[in-house]
């Protein structure tokens, strides 16, 4: 146990005494740790680039788009074709791109798509979209779900209103038709109650004919009497009262034994036997006029009656008919009342229980050719291998230089300071060429991709590659042994891995490390190979990034020349100091111990 | 010379050392063509001075050797011998293009580097290559025409006697092997000068012998060495040019036999095992021109009016007499002695 104690003592202190390590072993995961936690301290930031695309911007389009830029999603506007906002998700400028309509009211039975373009490649950016586009899209339907069954519900309360004063109308209209009802009723039964039937009494015809006879002959003489008359008042200038007065006289008697006769039941009863035919005549006469009398009197009565019952029938009628008339009225205004109705009721298009609950529907569009997940991660499984093998590489091959024993004798070849550097590069791009080719070629049976394709990857991979390379051979030139050298490049691989968005969104992280890290070769490396593998776009596309790496190489080439000649001019200087302070030690031990 | 007149000694007295046997040899290769001249320099780090004070003149041909403490500045000179430091003070000129005069060796590195052969203390090749993809690396570096280079080549692998490893690798060649490839690596490009730092370091004393043997070689092939050591002896063997560096400052520097007269003995001594006839040998060497004998016990400290002739004598007595002598020593001081002497002066 004490042996295992003091070994392990021994490697702790031996840790601690080399500086790089100590550095590398204590420092880095602290390193890494502080920042990734500086990066992912955030949870209200989201740095998504969202192209929205409508065929015009409307109010409510613009009210979603302040509400998605509210979340601090930078809106980008797409007013002419969404292929424009499609080619830009594939560009890298913008992460998902919004199809929405025109307008997101829904006025008819037909839900409102909203299209999701999103790049299927970077998978969990597009779980990142669905969760929060989705989550704002979801609250967009309801408030229009909301608004919906709110305009339905006041069509149904209005409605509601209405029936009920319609109804207590149409209790008046009941009660008056009731009432009518009634009267009608009333009438039927008054008037079925009349006896309009003529009295059963017979008649003599002969008698009547007779008396017509009796009848005509009388009024024939009396007008024969009164020709006469006329005659006589004609002939005679009247200047004598006394004949007039004669002639009327005679006319009265005639006309008087035409009221005789008219009146011959009384006459015909006193005077039967004076008679024979006038008799006869009078008294048939009379009893038909006594029956007349009794059946005028009857009928008379019963017309008395019947004109009571019509009175009061027509009053019942007339009140009845009021009573109907205002029936109609108050109906008319039920009907209207009801179109009313009918009109609100049908002013709500929307009646599809569907498109009520959900009038807002989100689909997903791949911007890429459907494919299977190999296809989507392959970019970024691609740059992952060429950057921690290149990384590693570039450190191991100027570790394994400087570490050799050949190192030294390098310094008196008559080569320039820049040929070991570019010969480390060539030998780790040529290593690396050999894996890409490999790699692509394996690919390219699985994924059944062109060889068309593959090239412009492999050229892509091959630019990463040198990046990678430079900051490999960087971390050798820093670092004194291989093993905290490549502990070194594993650690930088695994930071740039970290913030690139493979592992975790990087659109998730702090605004501030966000813009940092769109600068991570990593990333850029990814996007182009993303672009140039899925989206078979054209250098045209990528040229920027293509030029950002480009610029990248140089740059670090530039700086590892300048760090090989402080190490190449220092190498000497700080090997013989170090050799000296050795040497002037163990002499003193040794007199020490003398 | 006086030397020579010792050569049957061995027989009598085994332990008399022979050093100038072959230091003569080299001592014969004097010109100058001046390579390399350091003129008042002085190199520090920081606060830190390392050098201080160096003249020194590299000229074709030598075999210079720079010998010091480890930690004394030899590693510092040498670099800067080799253009791979600059000066902090003072100038390090290369004479190698005549035509343009002295030149700043440091500034102007890149226009000689193919003149210029470096051996680092450790091994400096691609243990993973073969020693001929080695050699093939390094000289095609060079820009040179592929004929040349593998005729160069060739010629290194005959004479490092690795021709028939050419194939190993590196990594796998034993320790002698693996200097002497290093050396190979160096001169792939036939340089004007091959700057080593110590050759010798970390390898047995047959393997240091056998490398400095070939170095020897690679010298009489007209490339001038300047070698860092702290083996002495081997050094004193095959440099004709010394330069004692110690707490940064050299010293001493020029031609090694000057360099031992200036701090040449006047007396000789006597070495005696418990059977020696001490009292016989005293009384033999009062007959002969001495000025004084210090008795050390087993150690006679002689102090001749006449060296040849005192020992002349000596020898001759002790052969008529057939007496035994554990040791005589007539040398001139080692450099291991001066350096001894400087070292102590300086404490």
């Amino acid at each position: 146990m004490k042996s295992i104690w003091l070994l392990i003592k021994k490697n702790l202190r031996l840790l601690v005494r080399s500086k790089t390590s100590a550095l590398v072993i204590f420092f880095a995961p602290l390193l890494i740790m502080l920042l990734l936690g500086l990066s992912y301290d955030t949870s209200s930031s989201y740095g998504l680039n969202i192209g929205v695309y409508a065929p015009a911007f409307s109010e409510d389009v613009e009210s979603l788009i302040t509400s998605l830029q509210e979340q601090e999603f930078k809106i980008v506007k797409y007013e002419t074709t969404v292929d424009d906002c499609v080619e830009d998700i594939k560009a890298g400028y913008i992460h998902t791109c919004l199809s929405v309509p025109e307008s997101l009211q829904v006025e008819d039975n037909q839900q409102k798509e909203v299209t999701f373009y999103v790049d299927p490649s970077k998978i969990n950016l597009v779980w990142m979209i669905q969760e929060n586009l989705g989550n704002k899209f979801n609250l967009k339907s309801q408030e229009i779900s909301r608004g919906l069954t709110s305009g339905i519900l006041t069509s149904v309360a209005d409605a509601t209103t209405q029936l009920t004063e319609k109804n207590t109308e149409l209790n008046g209209v009941k009660e008056k038709s009731s009432a009518a009802s009634a009267s009608a009723l009333s009438v039927s039964q008054q008037l079925g109650a009349l006896d309009l039937n003529l009295p059963a009494s017979t008649y003599d015809p002969q008698a009547l004919t007779t008396i017509k006879s009796s009848l005509s002959l009388e009024v024939e003489n009396s007008l024969g009497e009164v020709d006469d008359a006329r005659e006589a008042v004609e002939a005679a200038n009247i200047t004598n009262d006394a004949q007039i007065l004669s002639s009327l006289n005679d006319i009265e008697t005639k006309l008087k034994k035409v009221d005789a006769l008219l009146s011959g039941a009384a006459v015909s009863t006193a005077n039967s036997t004076n008679t024979g035919s006038n008799s006869t005549a009078s008294e048939s006469l009379s009893s038909i006029l006594t029956l007349l009398e009794q059946d005028l009197t009857a009928t008379q009565n019963k017309l008395t009656a019947a004109s009571q019952a019509v009175t009061s029938s027509s009053s019942s009628l007339s009140s009845a008919s009021q009573a109907m008339q205002e029936s109609v009225g108050a109906l008319d205004n039920v009907q209207q009342g009801l179109g009313q109705i009918k009109t609100t009721l049908e002013s709500q298009k929307v009646t599809d229980a569907n498109v009520i609950s959900s009038p807002l529907i989100t689909r997903i569009e791949p911007v890429a050719p459907e494919s299977t997940y190999l296809n989507y991660l392959f970019p970024a499984l691609l740059v992952l291998v060429v950057m921690f093998s290149s990384l590693l590489l570039g450190t191991t091959l100027v570790m394994m230089e400087k570490n050799s024993p050949a190192f030294f004798r390098n310094y008196f070849l008559p080569l320039r300071k820049g040929t070991f550097v570019i010969s480390t590069f060539f030998t780790t791009l040529l290593i690396t060429l050999v894996q890409v080719v490999i790699i692509l070629g394996v690919s390219m049976v699985f994924l059944q991709e062109s060889i068309f394709y593959m090239l412009p990857v492999a050229g892509v991979l091959l630019l990463s590659s040198s990046v990678f390379s430079f900051i490999g051979m960087g971390i050798g030139y820093a670092f004194k042994s291989e093993e905290t050298g490549t502990l070194a490049s594993i650690s930088t691989g695994s930071l740039l891995l970290f913030v690139s968005g493979v592992v975790l969104p990087i659109e998730s992280i702090s605004p501030l490390v966000r813009k940092i890290t769109a600068l991570n070769p990593f990333v850029i490396s990814e996007s182009v190979i993303r672009e140039v593998f899925l989206f078979h776009a054209g250098i045209s596309s990528v040229w920027t990034e293509v030029a950002s790496l480009v610029g990248y190489a140089l740059a670090l080439f530039a700086v590892i020349l300048i760090v090989e000649y402080l190490v190449h001019k220092h190498f000497i200087s700080g090997f013989m100091k170090s050799r000296h302070l050795k040497h002037r030690q163990q002499e003193k031990r040794d007199k020490n111990n003398v | 010379m006086i030397y020579k007149d010792y050569a049957n000694l061995p027989a009598l007295v085994p332990h008399i050392t022979f050093i100038y046997y072959l230091t003569i040899i080299s001592l014969e290769k004097v010109n100058d063509l001046k390579l390399i001249e350091l003129k008042e320099v002085s190199k520090s780090f920081g606060k830190n001075s390392i050098l201080g004070d160096v003249n020194l003149i590299i000229e074709e041909g030598d075999i210079l050797g720079i010998i010091g403490r480890s930690g004394s500045g030899k590693t510092t000179l040498l670099n800067l011998v080799a253009g791979f430091l600059e000066p902090s003070e003072g100038e390090v000129l290369h004479h190698f293009k005549a035509a343009h005069g002295p030149e700043s060796l440091h500034q102007n590195l890149h226009k000689i580097k193919d003149l210029i052969g470096y051996a680092p203390q450790h091994n400096s090749f691609y243990p993973k290559l073969t020693v001929l993809e080695n050699l093939l690396h390094f000289g095609q570096l060079y820009k040179l025409p592929k004929e040349t280079i593998l005729n160069n080549i060739k010629g290194l692998l005959e004479a490092t006697d690795l021709l028939s490893h050419q194939n190993k690798l590196a990594e796998h060649l034993s320790g002698g092997m693996q200097k002497r490839l290093d050396i190979a690596c160096s001169l792939v490009h036939k340089p004007k000068i091959l700057v080593l730092d110590e050759p010798t370091a970390d390898l047995d004393p047959m393997l240091q012998k056998e490398i400095m043997n070939f170095l020897i070689q690679v010298n009489k092939q007209g490339v001038t060495l300047v070698i860092a050591s702290h083996h002495l002896a081997l050094l004193e063997r095959a440099c004709n040019k010394i330069a004692i560096v110690h707490i940064g400052r050299v010293h001493s520097h020029g031609h090694i036999d000057e360099i031992r007269k200036s701090y040449s003995k006047d007396n000789f001594t006597l070495s005696l095992s418990p059977g020696d006839n001490k009292e016989r040998l005293i009384s033999i060497l009062k007959t002969l021109p001495i000025d004084r004998i210090i008795d050390k016990d087993h150690l006679l400290v002689v102090h001749p009016k006449n060296i040849t002739k005192t020992v002349t004598g000596l020898l001759t007595a002790i052969q008529e007499e057939n007496l035994y002598l554990h040791d005589l020593d007539i040398r001139h001081p080692s450099l291991d002695e001066i350096f001894e002497i400087i070292t102590s002066r300086e404490k």
